[in-house]
């Protein structure tokens, strides 16, 4: 259960804590976090299941390494990174059937913006594995073509051409949402 | 630009996120991880400490420290006609208490395990 205590507390306060060993204030950081590291991987294209399971390891492995965490990005751009690189390792070893599902299953509660997640959901399911897996890549967890060639183990052009493919493809699908959040920044 | 806005759009679509309904039981599961992972570490680096203690007093009892000092103590003192351990264990054991090598060696040992154990602590708090 949420400490009110903590929970006003920035996530770098709550960061310096969990370096002193306050689990509960991390427990905090995944309260907060968790859902978007679990969506992430669920749009990189993982199982539910399996993605769950990549969250936890995720935030582990991020209490294990806090003290590299030093606040000049935010907490959820680190854990992320850190999910979809074991995710990325993990497509690498195992078999990609495995890995991928044809449509990611939503999430069970209402999102905050149900007609932007959905839209964003539905076209990454439009994608290939390796177009999804590089766009969310480089969009979702913030890596730069070249770490995300690293990650992957695969030539930086085969990366550039899997994200620009998927950009197109999302580009086509997303273009009445991208509208509707260009009309809404400006008006 | 309309690329570039397009990843704008992007980065803000990936940013939105659903609330997961279990979001609270996640947390909780990633808590427990990290508290069952917390114990056995704690009972791991107790447990070496331990074994570390208990090893240094086989070796110490193994390698014959008892008569050795013992020989040590009438070499360099042949006039005094007591033995090392005797005027040692009589001045710390309380009255009543039969003094012996065994009761040295237990309280050695002993001595060892309680610094195993602060040490495992003081790894875990610092």
């Amino acid at each position: 259960m949420s400490d009110p205590v903590r929970a006003a507390l920035h996530d770098v306060e709550l960061a310096a804590l969990a370096v002193a060993g306050d689990r509960q204030a991390f427990g905090e950081l995944v309260r907060r976090h968790g859902s978007a590291v679990r969506a992430l991987l669920r749009r990189m294209g993982a199982a539910p299941d399996l993605a769950d399971d990549l969250a936890q390891d995720a935030f582990l492995a991020a209490f294990e390494q806090i003290t590299e965490f030093r606040g000049d990005g935010t907490f959820q751009a680190w854990v992320k990174r850190i999910a979809a690189r074991a995710y990325a390792r993990r497509w690498r070893r195992v078999g990609r059937e495995r890995l991928i599902v044809e449509t990611p299953e939503l999430a069970d509660g209402p999102p905050p913006d149900p007609g932007v997640a959905i839209d964003l959901d539905i076209a990454l399911a439009s994608l290939s594995e390796p177009e999804r897996l590089c766009v969310s890549l480089c969009y979702g967890a913030g890596f730069s073509h070249v770490e995300t060639a690293a990650a992957l183990d695969t030539p930086l052009g085969t990366v550039k051409s899997h994200v620009k493919r998927g950009m197109d493809k999302l580009r086509r699908r997303l273009a009445p949402t991208a509208d509707r959040l260009e009309s809404q920044a400006h008006g | 630009m309309a690329e570039r806005t397009f990843e704008m759009d992007l980065d803000r679509l990936f940013g939105e996120h659903p609330v997961f309904a279990d979001a609270e039981l996640f947390a909780q599961r990633v808590e427990d991880r990290l508290e069952r992972g917390w114990t056995f570490r704690n009972l791991l680096i107790g447990g070496l400490g331990l074994a570390g203690g208990l090893v240094a007093a086989i070796q110490l009892m193994g390698y014959g420290v008892i008569p050795r000092l013992e020989g040590l103590s009438q070499h360099y003192a042949p006039n005094v006609e007591v033995n090392w351990t005797d005027v040692t264990l009589a001045h710390v054991l309380p009255g009543g208490l039969q003094v012996n090598g065994e009761i040295l060696w237990m309280s050695a040992f002993m001595a060892l395990a309680a610094i195993g154990f602060a040490v495992a602590r003081a790894v875990r708090d610092f």
